[in-house]
This record gives C-alpha cells, structure tokens and sequence, in this order.
C-alpha cells in the first residue's frame, strides 16, 4: 500500500514540476514584454525630465539676457517684478517635483538626468536673485551707483 | 583683448587649482577667456547697466561649474577677472552677496586706478596660464 502511495505522490511530483517547467518556457515571453512596458516607461520620464531641464536653461537663458536691457522704464521695472515672482513660484513648484523624485534617485534610476534638473532648477534661483539685485538691490547702493560713475572715466 | 586680475581672483585660482575637483578651471579660463573679440565675452549676467564697461557674472563649466566675475573696459580692450568661486564641492557657494558683488566692482576700480593688477597670458604650450605683476611707474 505504501508503496503506490509513493509512485502517487512521485507521479503528482512529476505532473506539479512538469506543468511548471512548461509554463515556465514560456514564461520569459511574457516577463520580457513586462520588462520592455517597464524599461519604456523609464524613457518616457527620462525624456520627459530633459525636456523639462531644457525648458528651464531656456528660461534662465532668457532672463540672463534681460539684464543687457538698456533703459528699463517704470512700467518695465513692474513687469519684471511679476517675473521675478513668477520664477520664484515656478522653482517651488519644480522642488516638490525633484523631492517627489527621492524613490528613483534612491534606486539609481535615471541618475544623471535628475541630477541635470536639479542643477536647472538652481540656477533658475540664482538667475532669477541676479535679475533682482541687478534691477531693484545694486542701483540702490550708493557705493555700487558711485562706482560706475568712476568707471566710466577710466 | 588685454586680460588682467585681481590679486583676489588669483588667490582663489591658485586654491582651486591646488584641488582635484576643481583642476578643470585653467582649461575653463583658456577656452573662454582667451582670443575671445569684446562682442564674445559680453554674454552672461550683466551687474551694472553700463554699456561701455559692464560688470559681468559668468557661468562656467556646465552642471555645478564655476561663476566667474570680470569687467570689460571696452574702449581699451581690457577684461578684470575679480573673482571666481565654484558651486558645487567643499569650496562651493550658491551665489555671492550684493555687498561683496559691490565691493569686487569698488576694488577693481582702485585695481586699474593704482595698476595693483597681474597680467595674464598663456605659456608657449597654450595649455598653461602665467601671471605676472604690473609694476607701477608711477611714484
């Protein structure tokens, strides 16, 4: 009796390894298109995040340019006030992105790329904090104002 | 286009230079300094509104790299670095202060006035830079 017990549980092995094994052939099919979904899913935020960064350089691109502006009259001056208000709320907005980001950079996922938007986001602040002490902090220092007065005689 | 320093800029140069992490500064300071025409440098953050001598804070150097501070005196064909510090690394700053950005512009300005300045140039290599002391004629 014990004996055909065994070959039972030795033939329901077999039945249980085999229907495995069987699965598994074509298991690594299946796994690769889950591995591609997920692989292609990492491109799309890659590339969307260098899109991202470049927008940004553009925008401090421009505001660095602004400061060869000649002749900058009141109503100017206001508008860049709400432009420099409006790169400050574009940088918080872009800093809760980047920390929402913590969990790839932890895994190593798109590394270099984040680290590219963290540096645009930088130096979106210290464009937007150099337009500001350009046009509003620097010409109210008597110091600086007397300054180029003197250089202009050099 | 004539380059000279400050002794301030020179300081910071010879600290950074010193430092692995930073030994890509010489190469920066030949590419982009050097053989350049007035209308190439006038790029960047300009700090004073002056069209003939403007004050200019430059980007350098790519993620992190260097902030260089200079003064184009156009009519004369001459650049002032004044001041360089890295963003990034143990000798990194975010920004410099109004107040030191005002003090630079106020020693470059008694710089060229008692010629208290080194001249730069570049070795017969073209890869290194030499500085080398004005000496005043005046008494």
């Amino acid at each position: 009796m014990e004996c055909l017990s065994y070959k039972s549980e030795i033939v329901n092995t077999f039945s249980n390894v085999r229907s495995f094994s069987f699965q598994e052939k074509k298991a690594p099919l299946l796994d690769e298109e889950k591995v591609n979904s997920f692989l292609d899913a990492i491109l799309d935020f890659k590339n969307s995040l260098i899109e991202k960064t470049e927008r940004i350089y553009n925008v401090n691109e421009r505001i660095e340019k602004i400061t060869w502006f000649n002749d900058i009259d009141e109503e100017s001056l206001m508008l860049l006030n709400d432009l420099i208000s409006s790169a400050k709320d574009l940088r918080t907005s872009l800093i809760r992105q980047y920390i929402s980001m913590n969990f790839f950079r932890k895994k190593g996922i798109a590394k270099e790329e984040i680290k590219d938007f963290k540096n645009s986001i930088d130096e979106l602040k210290e464009s937007y904090e150099d337009l500001e002490s350009v046009f509003f902090f620097l010409p109210e220092m008597p110091d600086f104002v007397e300054t180029t007065s003197k250089l202009s005689l050099v | 286009m004539e380059l000279y320093c400050l002794e301030d800029f020179k300081v910071e140069f010879d600290k950074l230079k010193s430092k692995k992490s930073y030994k890509t500064i010489e190469k920066e300071i030949i590419n982009y300094f050097f053989g350049k025409s007035t209308e190439q440098l006038c790029s960047g953050v300009r700090l004073n509104h002056s069209v003939d001598v403007p004050y200019i804070k430059k980007r350098l150097g790519g993620r992190g790299g260097f902030r260089f501070y200079f003064l184009l005196v156009i009519k004369n064909d001459s650049l002032y670095l004044m001041f360089v510090h890295p963003k990034t690394g143990t000798q990194g700053s975010e920004n410099i202060t109004d107040e030191s950005k005002a003090y630079l512009y106020k020693k470059v300005l008694e710089c060229i006035q008692s010629e208290d300045l080194y001249k730069l140039s570049l070795d017969d290599s073209k890869k290194k830079t030499q500085f080398d002391k004005l000496v005043s004629v005046r008494s």
